[in-house]
């Protein structure tokens, strides 16, 4: 069914929420997670036992959601389902914008009584078209508002962006929303929809497809109830601004898990598959994929082109590097005959090899001469023979060095900052260090938090390179 | 819902009808009659059972093939006959197919349609025998197609090269594969009660596609 804009809107920023049954056995869950809510905030819980605790968090409680004083935008409910339905209707007669249904125990379940209580909570959804989100799910995020669907989520400034996520399941919304800012990656919005039995996935498609602080869509979906309806959506909002879907439950065993969960018909792996190209849309296998390619496309660079330009510090990484750029589906060319009269310039062959990849620890020193770096990295950019520059910095070789001298890490990473600023061509580092996993994640955030795009292994920069060419070359119609 | 199944000789009336070339198979009551049609068409024939009960036709040896004179046309009916009574008393058969054989060098194309719980209609192109059996190359997309996904999905295929040519054979021709399924797709468009749709095999040469077995299923109301 279809909802306007406007429902959408107030749903996804609201300025009044309500979660209506919250309580200790739970955690207090919704109201632990809505403390950092910049709205006003409600609960509805008439258990005396239960007042004093949901006072003492410095919340309002009112007895009935028709004793609150004002408009509720955005309400969760968390009553146990023999008592949904009469919740819902309190809803409708509030006139609340929208509704998550948090509760479980429908159609998910084989249990007939879910499934007809589902059914009539559908129906009476329908009937006055309210915005049911759900059920059994986790409902809407919002960062910028402090709006969570779990109690710790990262809000605010640095967690807000322009990354909306879709999700059928509410831990990997949640996950996500965790995640996601740490890796760079903010959010607009996101929604856990679950059974999505009146508002489901191709609605926040088309929703996000209009909302002007999305630029990138990650899904997680299992099945959809209406294929056709899911398709056209997909396409004409990979049309506007990609999309990125990870698919569960492609094996049969996965597919007798999503039964259990959420109750999708079955697809095989082969029909999804085509079915997201032909919807111009991009289909990944892991929540790290999905990260991969939202940062890669945020990094707002559309190159349609495959060709990659690799620079490697020593021989078995380049080697290897050629591999994973190539397995992804990358050509790695022999590079303009400029380019080469530019190179034998300077560049130490011994000790290194000056095809492509550019083998080039002698070059530069192993990081200690970050002007040769920058050289070698102008030359790729100015080559008309390269689409993409792939740089594998051997932290592994380096990182102590970089410990122990801060300041020969900061000219290097000055001069990736500095090209990533001038260079226009998708540009991905690598740069791990497994023998000091912290070191070499501090390394890769100061790199990130200065705009340079950075992976732990060449294998994941490849695909995530690959895949967003690949939105780029459909929506350009390359072939 | 009710379905019925479309044996070859009426699959292959739809196909020529949506401009899907085929080779063109008559259908023979008799012994009689099967020689009459080869002796007519003056050439290598293939003679098929035809019945809507019966799938897979080699598996209950009711074809024969390359036969060149009128004579070894009609001993073929009565040899098919024989065969399927003996395998399958039960099957409801119409008579057999009698067409011309199709000449070797081709590359076997397989290309089908099926309907998806979640997507309805899907179409699915492979290449003939072990891969699309074992390895399961296969293409699938919605009906209806645009040109680049006809394109894509042979461009998908792990056995592309074979189309594309190897050990110094020609290259087929790839146009007349990706007309065939856009044109597949436009005929399920015209006639949305085809359930399934099998074009197995389509032979794809260097200069034409042809496709020389076909069966569909309908939903009749």
């Amino acid at each position: 069914m279809s909802f306007s804009r406007a429902q959408f809107e107030r749903a996804f920023n609201p300025r009044v929420v309500a979660v209506i049954g919250d309580k200790q056995m739970n955690g207090f869950l919704w109201l632990r997670a809505l403390q950092q809510f910049s709205g006003k905030l409600y609960s509805v819980q008439i258990d005396p036992n239960e007042i004093p605790l949901i006072e003492a968090m410095g919340v309002t409680n009112v007895r009935s959601l028709l004793d609150i004083p004002e408009a509720v935008d955005y309400a969760v409910v968390a009553v146990p389902r023999s008592v949904a339905s009469r919740v819902l209707a309190d809803c409708v007669r509030k006139q609340v914008g929208a509704v998550t249904l948090f509760t479980a125990g429908f159609s998910e379940t084989d249990d007939p009584e879910g499934i007809r209580l589902e059914q009539e909570i559908a129906s009476a959804a329908r009937d006055a078209h309210l915005l049911l989100v759900g059920p059994n799910c986790m409902g809407i995020a919002n960062p910028r508002l402090g709006l969570c669907n779990f109690p710790h989520q990262p809000v605010g400034v640095a967690a807000a962006g322009h990354v909306g996520f879709i999700g059928q399941s509410g831990t990997h919304t949640i996950t996500f929303c965790m995640r996601a800012p740490v890796e760079g990656v903010g959010i607009s919005k996101a929604v856990s929809f679950g059974n999505g039995v009146v508002a489901d996935a191709a609605d926040y498609l088309d929703y996000f497809r209009d909302d002007v602080e999305t630029t990138v869509i990650a899904a997680y979906v299992e099945g959809v109830r209406d294929g056709r309806r899911f398709f056209e959506a997909l396409r004409r909002t990979a049309a506007l601004k990609p999309v990125i879907l990870w698919k569960g439950g492609v094996t049969e065993a996965g597919q007798r898990a999503i039964f259990s969960h959420t109750a999708a018909l079955a697809t095989p792996a082969v029909v999804w598959r085509g079915m997201v190209r032909q919807a111009g849309a991009v289909g990944v296998d892991s929540q790290d994929a999905l990260l991969d390619v939202a940062r890669t496309l945020l990094a707002g660079r559309t190159a349609t082109g495959l060709r990659a330009g690799l620079i490697a510090m020593t021989g078995g990484p380049s080697v290897v590097m050629t591999d994973a750029f190539s397995q992804a589906g990358l050509d790695v060319p022999l590079l303009s005959e400029a380019s080469y009269a530019k190179l034998r310039e300077f560049f130490q062959v011994v000790g290194g090899s000056l095809r492509n990849p550019l083998d080039a620890g002698s070059t530069i020193a192993m990081g200690l001469r970050s002007d040769n770096l920058a050289r070698l990295l102008d030359i790729l950019d100015r080559d008309e023979m390269i689409d993409v520059i792939g740089l594998d910095l051997g932290a592994a070789l380096a990182i102590d060095r970089y410990v122990e001298h801060p300041e020969l890490a900061g000219t290097m990473t000055d001069a990736l900052v500095s090209f990533a600023q001038r260079s226009s061509k998708p540009f991905a580092v690598v740069a791990d260090a497994p023998h000091r996993p912290i070191d070499a994640a501090r390394l890769r955030d100061d790199l990130r938090t200065r705009g340079v795009l950075t992976f732990v292994s060449p294998h994941r920069a490849a695909h995530a390179v690959r895949q967003a060419v690949e939105y780029w070359r459909v929506r350009a119609g390359v072939e | 819902m009710t379905t019925r199944a479309l044996n070859e000789i009426e699959a292959k009336a739809w196909l020529v009808e949506a401009g899907i070339p085929v080779t063109r198979a008559e259908l023979a009551r008799t012994p009689a009659e099967a020689a009459a049609i080869a002796e007519r068409l003056a050439c290598p024939v293939a003679l098929k059972i035809v019945s809507a009960d019966i799938v897979h036709k080699s598996a209950l040896d009711g074809v024969r093939l390359n036969l060149t004179t009128a004579a070894a046309a009609a001993a073929a009916f009565e040899a098919i006959m024989q065969a399927v009574r003996a395998r399958q008393a039960q099957a409801r058969v119409d008579g057999v197919s009698v067409q011309p054989m199709a000449p070797p060098g081709a590359v076997e194309v397989i290309v089908g349609v099926s309907c998806d719980a979640q997507f309805g209609q899907v179409i699915m192109c492979g290449l003939g025998g072990v891969f699309v059996e074992v390895l399961q190359d296969v293409a699938f997309r919605l009906i209806p197609l645009q040109p680049r996904d006809a394109r894509q999905m042979l461009t998908e295929l792990r056995g592309l090269p074979l189309l594309r040519g190897v050990r110094g054979r020609p290259a087929v021709d790839l146009h007349a594969v990706e007309d065939l399924l856009l044109r597949v797709s436009d005929l399920v468009v015209q006639r949305p009660q085809i359930r399934e749709l099998d074009l197995n095999p389509v032979l794809a040469y260097p200069d034409r596609v042809v496709a020389v077995d076909a069966r569909a299923l309908i939903e009749v109301t």
